[in-house]
């Protein structure tokens, strides 16, 4: 990072920060980035348990699970939290706020209520499913304003925040560690004819069984083909969707850490994504393109984007399982097609790596800074504080 | 008793409410101001840049001539203007960039390096400004700001037509 300045940074992460999942991972590396270039940051998150949190985390208290956009969100809210968040606040003397998802109840948007000054937003979700959230406009409106600027990791969630909330963003992708990625060794064990996939398999709207489906025919035409599927769940459910016939082509290979995730993404010859929505950015996909995995993904918008509409990776309809073993087939005789996608794909995966998005999203922090001081407690907040302390006294 | 208390409640309220409003009105006011500030800056030095490019020897006498051109123009440009003076300079500016990036010294390439990544703030801070005049347009329609004259004397912010492909 060519800036010699060294900022004061918080950072907001609404959901649990001991649970899986896509934001928390972007705060974390993002926050740990920032660090390594000689920055100081504070990450305010929800903890279960309060005992394993690295040293920039400070825990704002247990999560709540609630159901939410298709899947169980650990959020957190509510007067205790909201005085854990103001006190971080006036405690943190930050030059800078950077809230995640700040539009659902969680404590980014207590924090974007109670904070004033240089304040950024990042909104990652995109789906139509939050209307009911989004319909709190009016009350949600005076307080996402306040955001200095608006960021979407894909112009899917660009297009949710217009929508909804009426307001633009400028479009800055998820960050992946690319190199580490672009160093995976390609192992034996996951090499030959094989189809790659990662995730919680059990949640339909992965798609797994999308993939599945589709396996029967692949089979038929591709006679050593194997499947090897990483991540957490119950596999008994999953081998009893499959044809007996089948089942020896299918391994779980349970959770992956870092770098078997680089290995397996560099061995196998097909990485599917094959989720049926629900998803803003892809990761995962951006990670296998780094490793230089040939991608076959379902055409959904996130996708759609970041293959740059099929120029990267091969794109089929969305839960149609036999254009998927159609797309598979094709891209498994075609050495060189898998070649020049390989190639293509680690070339496009230079844009979301995180030495160019950190860079950007540092600018941003520099171009929200400008004419205003440091983050402090907004006074309508102090007075509402107030308020309500007169109101418990009554 | 009960409905004294309920009526002082709503009267706080409504007091609370307005100092709010106020205050929202306030701080998009100020955004306004600044981020125009900013942009201003930004757009300056890219203009200066741009001279320094014109002058230098990687420019030929034709696109030497159309660069400083559009840059004066940049820098005079009255506000109503200065979209369209800025997307002159922003075409003029692709043109010669396309010819520098395959041939050109290293001082040219440094010039160009530095002019990328202003173009980069410059794209945010456009950004930043659109978004702060259509905010405080939209909110002083609104009725609350009318009728107890929230905006007090300043101006209505103007619109830049900057378009989206200005860079």
């Amino acid at each position: 990072m060519p800036s010699t300045k060294k900022l004061k940074i918080g950072i907001v992460c609404p959901y649990g920060w001991d649970a899986p999942g896509g934001v928390q991972n972007h705060v974390r590396d993002l926050a740990e980035y920032l660090i390594a270039h000689g920055h100081s940051v504070s990450v305010l998150a929800p903890c279960a348990n309060e005992e394993i949190l690295p040293e920039y985390v400070v825990s704002a208290g247990k999560p709540i699970a609630i159901p939410y956009n298709g899947a169980v969100a650990r959020v957190l809210f509510g007067p205790i939290a909201f005085s854990r968040v103001r006190q971080w606040i006036s405690q943190g003397e930050f030059d800078v706020l950077h809230l995640h998802e700040p539009a659902i109840p969680s404590i980014s948007l207590l924090a974007c209520w109670a904070a004033d000054g240089p304040m950024v937003g990042t909104f990652h979700a995109a789906a139509k499913r939050q209307k009911a959230i989004f319909a709190l406009g009016p009350i949600l409106e005076p307080v996402i304003e306040k955001l200095s600027v608006r960021i979407a990791v894909s112009e899917a969630s660009r297009l949710t925040l217009t929508e909804h909330l009426d307001t633009d963003a400028i479009v800055i992708p998820n960050g992946v560690y690319a190199e580490r990625f672009r160093n995976g060794r390609a192992q034996q064990k996951w090499s030959g004819e094989t189809i790659g996939f990662i995730g919680r398999f059990e949640e339909p709207r992965k798609g797994l069984s999308v993939l599945l489906e589709a396996l029967p025919i692949v089979a038929r035409f591709a006679p050593n083909v194997r499947v090897l599927v990483a991540g957490p769940g119950d596999t008994d459910e999953i081998y009893k969707q499959i044809h007996p016939q089948l089942r020896s082509r299918i391994s779980f290979l349970g959770r992956l850490t870092e770098e078997d995730k680089a290995d397996f993404l560099s061995s196998v010859s097909v990485y599917v994504a094959p989720n049926t929505g629900g998803e803003s950015f892809g990761i995962i996909l951006a990670e296998a393109m780094a490793a230089g995995a040939p991608v076959i993904a379902s055409d959904i918008p996130a996708f759609v984007s970041l293959l740059g509409e099929g120029r990267y990776g091969s794109l089929f309809a969305t839960e149609d399982s036999s254009d998927l073993a159609k797309k598979i087939i094709e891209l498994l005789r075609d050495d060189e097609t898998r070649q020049r996608l390989s190639i293509a794909a680690q070339e496009r995966s230079k844009f979301f790596d995180w030495d160019t998005v950190a860079e950007q999203i540092f600018s941003v922090y520099e171009m929200a800074m400008v004419g205003s001081g440091s983050v402090g407690l907004a006074s309508d907040s102090r007075s509402w504080g107030r308020l309500l302390g007169r109101e418990g006294e009554n | 008793m009960k409905t004294g208390l309920i009526f002082g409640l709503v009267v706080l309220f409504s007091l609370w409410y307005l100092s709010f409003s106020a205050t929202r009105l306030d701080r998009l006011h100020h955004r306004v101001e600044t981020s125009w500030a900013n942009l201003d800056g930004l757009l300056q030095r890219r203009a200066a840049i741009a001279l320094e490019l014109a002058h230098s020897r990687a420019a030929d006498p034709a696109s030497s001539l159309l660069l400083t051109h559009a840059a004066y123009l940049a820098r005079e440009a009255q506000i109503e203007d200065r979209s369209d003076a800025e997307s002159g300079l922003s075409g003029a500016l692709g043109l010669l960039q396309n010819d520098l990036t395959t041939q050109g010294e290293s001082a040219e390439k440094a010039l160009l390096r530095e002019l990328s990544q202003l173009t980069e703030k410059v794209r945010v801070g456009i950004a930043i400004h659109v978004d702060a005049v259509n905010r405080t347009r939209e909110v002083r329609k609104k009725w609350i700001f009318k009728i107890f004259k929230l905006a007090g004397s300043a101006p209505l912010p103007v619109v830049y037509e900057f378009e989206h492909d200005v860079l």
